[in-house]
């Protein structure tokens, strides 16, 4: 289990490596002309991602419930900082980013795996009907709603979505669920009702040609890249839409670069790179021994997996247009950094279970 | 456990969800993968387009009637060129245009701008003057426009192309499907904004030139036609003229003209009634006398006149009910043969013709002559004329019908009946296009000779021949004649209708003639409108027109010298022409002691005639110069 996971994980990080170059490399000659290439820097956040990794894996802090609450509290105090003008930056629209120097941090991903570590840990002791907690809405709903107004649709999805995978493999009762479903379709009409405009969104989502300069565009230029790819793709470094059709193509649609330069046979492998991490994963939470690391480690990887697939479903025209990164692959420090973080983390649990 | 069970059904969802992305992606990549590579083909397309290359318009020898010359279109991608203002200046000057305007257009937001009018269809020299500033994104696309190497020869014929080389007019107009070429381009690889990429593949697209269109016509008699047409013009002041030639044997036109003319490159500059109208296919006029021959052609199929044997008494006029219709000379033609009747184009004794055929079979024969519908030559415009209807053919219409008035035909009906009168009866649709061919010459479509019907027997036609060449040596064509040729041929004078009312004064005259006699090869029209300063008869003013023209083509079409031709009969006033003596092997002696009305002029030192000229039996006037030529 453990040696799988370690091959999926870094032979993810190595694939994003090799498209975070193909990807970007003409988007930053032109974008970011006086900086050094993506795969330098990527190559750089990769080597400082697996020590911290490594870090966590071994440390004996991981283990303990104290270092979460402290790294949750941390990271909702960036979450505050990051909305304070003149601290946090705002790129593509959002009040996401913290400069440090010449690297800048975006806290909304760290604070993902600080609540799941958090959460897992305040559940350790609690089972069976006596489980619902209003403490625990009161964990997720601070971040994000401190997410939501930078605004960082993203990124809450995913943190929420990670979040109630725990309570619901904690054991929370199936009624909870039933009840969650329908209050959310009952937001989701209302919401509709109260802004039209939001249909229009959604009208976009269903047929993107219906407006392929505007709302469909990056679907619709994520298509073009993926379609014509086929079955084996152009080979690597053949992409045609990484020539500025695609914006950022190093970033949210690297995807849309494997597929067309792979073909459906280079990205379905990929996918499946990310199923054997997602199997192994959770092999590694059945076989923790105490309950706040069984939690804790099927919360990291239902994480990394429900984020692969509101990346690649986007990517792919099956979900509407919603900007988060690919984990392992897309470009970009704070992402990969979090994702080693997740991997540490489980890593560190198999460690554990070695020694006991 | 409870647990673990649900992890497990978390591990079922989150492999349903990759499952569905494989499934999405399939879709995309697989089933939907033509459909949308092409879409994002589309979308990387950025292409210059090379103007396409027109099929030429020849004449029957292969004689270039409109071609092409190489004029480039200039093409500008805004993204490549950071220094738009100063290249637009730059290039302004050279083109001769506003320079805000030319920088206007430099700095639109679009990935290729086609800088049209101002760079379109510039000359090559200012091409190579613009390449040696070396603008960046400025592209040079090889486009051609039209180029007229006869200027306005055949202008109303072939018409003219627009601002973007389509056909707008006359056979441009007509068979623009067939012209038209596709142009070739040369795809650029470039990335979203529009900048080349170094390193792959500039595609190139071959475009195809379009067919070329031979023609009928022969550019030759079509140079002489429009010449004598022209100098007519000219000379009679007239408002237009229109003529036809075509060979009476197959239908095909080798000439057809009208004028005035004008410059195909310089259409804007003329009236649309001038360059939309083909007069020979659009004009309709009474067509007076030259209508004859076809009454003529019925009776004497139908046997109900002898040319020679039956005489005709002409009072000056001819009584129709109580209608009294004039001969076109005052006091009468007085006592004639049917054949003096012709020669005079005597307007009662044509009456007399048609009220003998009655008024069903004058309808036939006209019907089937081809008039009251249009010939279908496949020349753009044309008209089908006018006719009396059934109801409305009394015994005067039915009267002035059979003298060529009172209805209205075009030139082109006029000259398919007649042609059809004078070749054995065989009826030909006139026709313009003689072969479509591609590029390498291979025949795409060809035409040929279309007979319709027979309208009258040889034995007919053969009669009609010889009274109409009696016409032009006796008659009202004399000036037609043209020694050895044996012209055949009838005049015309119609009064101008306008807005239903004959208009004083104004007058078509026309004349047509064919030769030679006994076997035609050429008939040949020609209508002058309301020509000036000269009485208005088509056998003073078109006659000699024609008879220069058949004089001049004749050659042309292999036509020499006939045997038997009808002499032409003195007349006062006519000139004294004698055919010239052999002299050749003659002496001085001999010749000086035979007392010729001639100046004979000696070339050579010798006694004995070895040439002349004008050689023997050449018709010359009784002062005219004979040059004898001697050792």
């Amino acid at each position: 289990m453990k040696t799988s996971f370690i091959v999926s994980a870094v032979a993810l990080s190595f694939i994003g490596l090799a498209f975070v170059h193909s990807a970007g490399s003409y988007w930053g000659a032109v974008h970011y002309a006086d900086s050094s290439p993506f795969i330098v820097k990527q190559a750089i956040y990769m080597a400082v991602s697996i020590g911290i990794a490594l870090v966590i894996m071994k440390s004996p802090l991981t283990s303990s419930p104290k270092t979460w609450t402290f790294v949750y509290w941390v990271t909702i105090l960036l979450l505050v900082a990051v909305l304070i003008p003149g601290i946090g930056a705002v790129r593509n629209g959002s009040q996401s980013w913290i400069a440090l120097g010449p690297f800048s941090i975006q806290p909304a991903e760290f604070v993902k795996v600080a609540l799941i570590g958090k959460l897992a840990c305040s559940m350790n002791k609690i089972h069976g009907k006596g489980i619902f907690r209003f403490g625990h809405f009161g964990l997720i709903l601070l971040p994000a709603a401190l997410i939501m107004l930078q605004p960082d649709l993203g990124s809450a999805v995913i943190m929420i979505v990670s979040a109630f995978v725990i309570l619901f493999i904690a054991g929370y009762p199936l009624k909870f669920f039933a009840f969650l479903g329908f209050a959310g379709i009952g937001a989701f009409v209302a919401l509709i009702a109260a802004a039209p405009y939001r249909l229009d969104r959604i009208k976009s989502y269903i047929d993107p040609w219906s407006d392929p300069l505007g709302k469909g565009f990056q679907g619709i230029q994520s298509l073009f890249a993926i379609a014509p790819g086929g079955l084996v793709g152009h080979g690597y470094g053949n992409s045609r839409q990484k020539y500025l059709y695609l914006p950022e193509p190093q970033n949210d649609f690297i995807f849309s670069i494997i597929a067309e330069e792979s073909g459906f046979i280079g990205a379905t492998l990929v996918l499946l790179l990310f199923a054997v991490l997602l199997a192994s994963t959770f092999g590694i939470a059945i076989r923790t021994k105490g309950r706040h690391a069984f939690l804790m480690v099927a919360g990291m990887g239902s994480m990394i997996i429900f984020q692969t697939f509101l990346n690649v479903g986007v990517v792919s025209g099956l979900l509407p247009v919603t900007g988060v990164t690919l984990p392992f692959i897309s470009y970009g420090g704070s992402s990969l950094m979090t994702t080693w973080i997740a991997a540490g983390t489980i890593m560190h649990f198999t460690v554990g279970r070695k020694s006991s | 456990m409870q647990s673990k069970k649900r992890l497990r059904a978390v591990f079922v969802i989150f492999l349903i969800c990759l499952g569905m992305v494989v499934a999405k992606l399939f879709h995309v990549q697989i089933i939907k993968h033509e459909l949308l590579k092409e879409r994002a083909e589309a979308n990387w397309d950025r292409e210059i387009p090379f103007g396409g290359v027109r099929g030429d318009i020849v004449d029957r020898n292969g004689g270039l009637i409109v071609g092409n010359r190489l004029a480039p279109t200039l093409y500008f991608m805004p993204s490549q060129n950071h220094e738009i203002k100063s290249s637009a200046m730059a290039m302004a000057s050279i083109l001769g245009v506003n320079a805000a305007d030319l920088e206007k257009k430099m700095s639109e937001k679009a990935y290729m701008v086609k800088l049209a009018p101002e760079g379109k269809n510039i000359t090559k020299e200012q091409a190579d003057e613009i390449a040696l500033l070396q603008i960046d994104g400025l592209y040079t696309g090889v486009d051609f426009a039209r180029h007229y190497p006869n200027g306005e020869l055949l202008s109303r014929l072939v018409g003219f192309t627009g601002y973007d080389g389509n056909g707008l007019a006359g056979i441009e107009y007509a068979y623009d499907e067939i012209l038209q070429g596709t142009g070739d381009k040369i795809r650029l690889y470039t990335d979203a904004k529009g900048i080349p990429l170094p390193h792959v593949d500039d595609g190139f697209k071959t475009g195809a030139k379009g067919a070329n269109v031979e023609l009928t016509i022969d550019l030759r008699m079509q140079e002489i036609v429009e010449r004598e047409m022209l100098q007519a013009m000219e000379k009679y002041d007239a408002t237009q003229a229109l003529a036809i030639v075509m060979n009476p044997k197959t239908g095909e036109l080798l000439s057809i003209a009208s004028a005035p003319t004008f410059h195909p490159a310089e259409y804007q500059n003329v009236d649309p009634s001038i360059y939309n109208r083909n007069l020979p296919v659009w004009m309709t006029f009474e067509p007076g006398s030259t209508f004859k021959i076809l009454t003529l052609a019925a009776g004497l199929e139908e046997k109900v006149i002898d040319l020679h044997k039956e005489h005709f008494y002409d009072p000056g006029y001819s009584m129709v009910g109580k209608a009294r219709l004039r001969c076109w000379k005052r006091e009468g033609h007085k006592d004639q043969t049917f054949l003096e009747v012709v020669e005079n184009s005597c307007n009662p004794g044509f009456v007399e013709i048609g009220q003998r055929l009655g008024p069903e079979k004058l309808s036939k024969y006209i019907k089937d002559f081809g008039f009251g519908e249009s010939t279908g030559s496949g020349i753009a415009g044309e008209s089908k004329g006018i006719l009396f209807s059934e109801k409305n053919f009394g015994p005067v219409e039915q009267a002035t019908t059979a003298f060529g008035q009172g209805i209205s035909v075009t030139p082109i009906q006029q000259v398919q009946a007649v042609a059809a009168a004078i070749n054995g009866g065989y009826l030909y649709r006139p026709y313009i296009v003689k072969e479509i061919t591609d590029d390498k010459g291979k025949t795409l479509q060809s035409f040929s000779p279309e007979m319709q019907r027979r309208v009258i027997s040889e034995e007919t036609s053969k009669q009609v021949r010889e009274a109409l060449e009696s016409v032009v040596a006796n008659g009202s064509g004399r000036n037609a004649f043209t020694d050895g040729l044996r012209v055949g041929g009838k005049t015309g004078t119609a009064q101008k209708v306008v807005d239903g009312v004959y208009k004083d004064g104004d007058y078509i005259v026309s004349f047509i003639g064919f030769a030679p006699a006994d076997d035609p090869e050429l008939l040949v029209y020609i209508a002058i409108d309301s020509p000036k300063n000269s009485i208005q008869f088509g056998g003073v003013i078109a006659a000699p027109i024609v008879g220069r023209i058949i004089e001049e083509i004749a050659p042309l079409a292999g036509i020499t010298g006939r045997e038997g031709q009808i002499e032409k009969e003195y007349r006062w006033g006519d000139p004294i022409t004698h055919r010239v003596p052999d002299l050749t092997g003659m002496t001085k002696g001999k010749i000086a002691s035979q007392l010729y009305t001639y100046r004979i002029e000696w070339h050579g030192s010798g006694e004995q005639v070895k040439y002349q000229l004008p050689l023997a039996e050449t018709l010359i006037t009784v002062d005219d110069v004979i040059h004898v030529y001697t050792e």
